[in-house]
Parts: structure tokens; C-alpha cells; sequence
């Protein structure tokens, strides 16, 4: 198989902390594969270091046929970076930041114009082409420097989140021009917590916990690795918090809260359910809707985890509200 | 083979240019570029010279010289910590670009609003006080120099990790204050005790004051050619050294 990205028993240490310990995975050429995980899970360091901008404790990384500790620069020139807070200069205009970033790669002068126009038609920021970076929208300026990663036509784009923070008609946009963009041939690795993301963008995922991978599949085979339990999705009212009484039930091995309802990860759904009529009973409360569900990817996260994906976004969300209230 | 080499040297030089044009459309009109590179150097200039009876033409060389000083070696603890705090700079470290051309841009971007800033006193000098340049070459030399010099400074003091101006500002000017007392600008060396002119000799700003005083048709203590020789000294070592820093700290990334 052709590799875009080949990983070996890569290990990223900060003094004592080890953000990454001893993973390795690949990317094949063509594909979208995602890093999934919750914040602190190494994501970030990974792609930190497979971009050359740490270096690793130990272990090799292969990009683009170069290893990046060796030949950082030839592997810099295959790829295009969008890393999770946008990094474009504000002051500048949105065509001058694409001209700089086809500076920054060696894009050929009498190039760098015809691109420039290109990337922005492509994105639909061409009639803002003069407007200061500063005046955009979080949306528009994730699209900007995706269309400055692309300047130099990468074989391989790196997206550390690439939504986080959008709102959804842009987070949506995001997504389309991923694919499109994989479609005409770029390779993309991205990371992401947003586990549907993962499932609707990507043909294989690793799921990252506590700085090692604890699976690398495609979602299909990682909901079918799950599929031999059981998922009882249940709502009560009135409603209210009852993820710990629900856990402590008998055959109960999972409980996460999807809106109204709760997600219960049971070895046998027969044995489970006359159980929580039991329970409501006793908790005077009456059951709304009760149904079994086949696993998703979410369920295979949970599963394999042992997290809670709404906890999981609830923690990356607050670090970047509070990163956003720091800089504002 | 030599191709390939000079195509890559030019590509770093191209570079190195296209980043150090970029700070001066982005940072130039800063405030704390126009505080720590304008304003305190002129307002320190006439905090000394208002009130104390000195001709103001005679004054032009010192002017320059702290100008030179402090704009030259203000970019550099403007810029990066900037680019730190908003991951500016980290589109440089994931770009084919070395940290040689990073850091060239860098040095490129402080010598030439040092330059800028300093080409005011000089021209001040000319129109309004009638003053000559008595010898070109010394002031090139000095401006070439002292601007690479004090350029690269900041540039080293920059590779203290920080993401605020003021983490590193505080200890540039830690270092650089200090150095105006020692260095001939508010006493003539001449007029120092011995002790304290061996001291004056190792500031780099001595040889600045020195050059631009020759420059403008006054004498140096120590002599243009050692003041050239010192000033060449210093430029390569502060160079060298920002380079280390630079490459030491990216290492601990």
C-alpha cells in the first residue's frame, strides 16, 4: 500500500508528562483518516510533531515519503498545515496573506496571482480579497487558512480540528470542501473530537486516548466490533439527571445522555429493559420512549474508551471559550 | 551542484526578504514599535539635552546612535512574541523554510527600521541645524553595523520563550538602559575615569556614538578603524548567537 504518513512507535515526552506514548499508525496516499479523542488525548502533539514543529522523544515519522527529523524541509514541501486557532495576520488583507503564503513555499511568482485568485474564488472569499483578515468571521478566516495551506498545491493537508468553533452552516462548508478536496486527490489527516465528524468525513480513524491509540479501523468495523453489546436508548419524565443510577444497574456497563434521552450499554438488552421498568417504577418515573439501537461510532468511542463523548466536548469547548477570552 | 546550491541560497534569501517586508507592513506602525523604537530613544535624547545649555547640533551623533540602538533592537522583542501569542510563527516552522531564513527576515526587518528611524536625525541634522557629514563611509559603517548589531540583539533577547512584548522587553532593557551610561552618550569617554573607559570600550554602543561622531566631523577615543573592528565583532557574535538561542529553544519545543 502506497503510505502518505508512516508512523513507528512514536513517543513525545515533556519532561515527565508523555503526551504521546508509543503509537504508530499510517495514512494511506488518497485517504481521510482521523485522529479521534478527547482534549489531552495527544492529537495535537501528534500533528505537531508529524509537521516538523516538535520534535519526537524517540520513534520515526515518515511524511511524504521524507522523514521529517531528517529532511524536515523536503517533507514540508508536500504538505499544508491548518492548525486549530487560525494563524493568518490580521492586520493584512486576505489576498496579501495568500501572496505571503505562496512566498513562504516558493510558488513562483508569476504564479502566485493566478493562484491567489483561484484559492479565493475556490473558497468564496474573492469579493473580500481587500478586506483586512481582521474583520472575518471565525468561519471565514478557517476557510482562508485552509486556502493558504493549499497555495502550494500539497499532496497531504494536515487539519488539527477543523471545525471547532464554527457554527454550523460553516462547519458544514468545512466538511464539503473536505471532501472535495480528497476527491481531487489530497490526502487528509485530521483530528477531531466531534465524533460524528469522524464518522461522516473519514474512511479510517484512530481512537486516541491518554496519549496512545487504542484502535485504528474503519467507523464500520469499529461500530461492528461493538455490535455483540447491546444499546437501549430510553427517556423518562420528568426528565432529569440519572446517568449514575442507571450505571449502578445490574448489566448496565455504559450510560451517556444524548439530549432527553439516555444510551445505555447493556451485554443483553432482554435482560436490561424489564429492569428499567423496574426502575422507573420505583423512581416514580414514567417512560417515555424505549427503543434498541445498532452501535455507532459513538458507541464503539464510548466502548472503547470507557469516556463520555458529551464530556469529552464540553472540556474541548471551554478550553476555547476560555482561550477566546483570554486573547479578547 | 553549484546550481543547486546557489538556487537554494537564493530561495532562503528571497524568503528571508518576503518575511522581514511582511513585518514592516504588519508591526512597523505597532504601538509597542513606535514606543520602544521612537519614542524612547527621542524622549530619552531630550529628557538630557533640554535644560542643560547643550548645542542641539552637536547632540545630532547621539541622537543617531540611540536611535540606531533602540529602534534597531526593538523589532525583533516586538515581532516574535506577537507572532508567539496569535501561532503566526509557527506557519514559519511549518513551512520549507530553515530557521537561518526565519531569523535573516528577522534581523532584516530590525536593520531596516533601525535605518529608517535613525535616517531622521540625520536629515533633522542637515536641514535644520546646517550640520555636514563630514566623512560618509564612517556613517554607512556605523549604520550598517551598529543597525545589524543591535538588530540581531533583539533577536537573541526574542528567544526568550514569552507571548507577551513585555516578557521580553523588560530584560532587553534590563541590559540595554545600563549600557547608555557606559557607552559616551551623556559623558564624552575622554572625560571618564581609565576604569570606566575599559568598560566603555566592551559596550557596543560606545562604537556606535564613536562612529557617528566621527562621522559628523568629531573625534573618537578609540579610533574609527577599532571602532569598525569592535562594532564588526559584535554584529557577528550577537548574529551567531541569536541563532543559538533561536535553535536551542526550537529544540526544547
Amino acid at each position: 500500500m502506497d503510505l502518505a504518513v508512516n508512523v513507528n512507535n512514536l513517543t513525545k515526552r515533556y519532561g515527565d508528562i508523555v503526551a504521546v506514548n508509543n503509537i504508530s499508525f499510517s495514512v494511506n496516499r488518497g485517504e481521510i483518516f482521523g485522529l479521534l479523542g478527547p482534549n489531552g488525548a495527544g492529537k495535537t502533539t501528534t500533528i505537531r510533531v508529524l509537521t516538523g514543529l516538535t520534535k519526537p522523544t524517540s520513534g520515526t515519522v515518515i511524511v511524504a515519503d521524507w522523514d521529517v527529523v531528517l529532511k524536515p524541509t523536503k517533507a514540508k514541501e508536500r504538505v499544508g498545515v491548518v492548525p486549530e486557532v487560525s494563524n493568518l495576520y490580521d492586520e493584512m488583507s486576505a489576498w496579501d496573506n495568500l501572496i505571503f503564503a505562496a512566498q513562504l513555499y516558493g510558488v513562483q511568482r508569476n504564479e502566485r496571482d493566478k493562484r491567489a485568485k483561484d484559492h479565493l474564488d475556490l473558497f468564496g472569499l474573492y469579493e473580500r480579497r481587500s478586506d483586512r483578515v481582521g474583520i472575518f468571521s471565525r468561519g471565514m478566516k478557517r476557510r482562508l487558512t485552509i486556502a493558504a495551506a493549499l497555495i502550494h498545491k500539497p499532496d497531504i493537508l494536515f487539519l488539527d480540528e477543523p471545525t471547532t468553533g464554527l457554527d454550523v452552516q460553516s462547519a458544514r462548508m468545512i466538511r464539503n470542501l473536505i471532501k472535495e478536496l480528497n476527491e481531487n486527490g489530497t490526502t487528509i489527516l485530521l483530528t477531531t473530537h466531534y465524533i460524528e465528524e469522524a464518522d461522516q468525513l473519514c474512511q479510517r480513524v484512530a481512537i486516541i486516548n491518554q496519549g496512545k491509540i487504542v484502535a485504528v479501523d474503519n467507523p464500520e468495523k469499529l461500530k461492528a466490533a461493538v455490535e455483540e453489546h447491546h444499546i437501549i436508548e430510553v427517556s423518562f419524565s420528568p426528565a432529569q439527571d440519572l446517568n449514575d443510577k442507571l450505571r449502578s444497574l445490574e448489566k448496565v456497563s455504559n450510560v451517556s445522555r444524548v439530549g432527553d434521552k439516555f444510551r445505555l450499554h447493556v451485554e443483553d438488552a432482554s435482560e436490561v429493559v424489564p429492569l428499567l421498568i423496574d426502575f422507573a417504577r420505583e423512581n416514580n418515573l414514567r417512560i417515555i420512549s424505549i427503543n434498541t439501537l445498532k452501535p455507532s461510532l459513538e458507541d464503539a468511542f464510548v466502548e472503547i474508551t470507557g469516556l463520555s463523548p458529551e464530556v469529552m466536548a464540553t472540556e474541548k469547548e471551554q478550553v476555547r471559550r476560555e482561550k477566546s477570552a483570554s486573547v479578547g | 551542484m553549484k546550481d543547486m546550491h546557489s538556487s537554494h541560497l537564493g530561495k532562503e534569501i528571497r524568503v528571508a526578504w518576503a518575511i522581514a517586508v511582511k513585518d514592516m507592513r504588519t508591526y512597523y506602525t505597532q504601538p509597542p514599535s513606535i514606543m520602544f523604537g521612537i519614542l524612547f530613544p527621542f524622549t530619552l535624547f531630550l529628557a538630557f539635552t533640554i535644560g542643560r545649555n547643550l548645542p542641539l547640533a552637536e547632540q545630532i551623533p547621539i541622537l543617531i546612535s540611540q536611535t540606531l540602538f533602540f529602534a534597531s533592537s526593538s523589532i525583533g522583542p516586538v515581532v516574535i512574541p506577537l507572532e508567539r501569542a496569535d501561532q503566526t510563527f509557527d506557519r514559519f516552522l511549518t513551512s520549507p523554510v530553515s530557521l537561518l531564513s526565519i531569523l535573516m527576515g528577522k534581523t532584516l526587518g530590525g536593520i531596516t527600521y533601525g535605518v529608517l528611524i535613525s535616517v531622521i536625525p540625520v536629515l533633522v541634522g542637515i536641514i535644520v541645524f546646517g550640520s555636514q557629514i563630514a566623512n560618509l563611509a564612517a556613517l554607512i559603517a556605523c549604520f550598517a553595523l551598529s543597525s545589524l548589531a543591535f538588530s540581531a540583539l533583539g533577536i537573541l533577547f526574542a528567544s526568550i520563550p514569552g507571548q507577551t512584548v513585555g516578557q521580553v522587553m523588560m530584560p532587553l532593557n534590563f541590559v540595554r538602559i545600563p549600557l547608555l551610561f557606559i557607552s559616551g552618550v551623556f559623558t564624552p569617554i575622554g572625560q571618564l575615569p581609565a576604569w570606566m573607559q575599559a568598560v566603555s570600550f566592551l559596550s557596543p554602543l560606545t562604537h556606535t556614538v564613536e562612529l557617528a561622531s566621527y562621522a559628523s566631523g568629531g573625534d573618537t577615543f578609540f579610533g574609527p578603524i577599532l571602532n569598525i573592528i569592535v562594532l564588526g565583532a559584535y554584529a557577528a557574535a550577537f548574529v551567531f548567537v541569536s541563532i543559538r538561542f533561536n535553535i536551542m529553544n526550537q529544540r526544547k519545543e
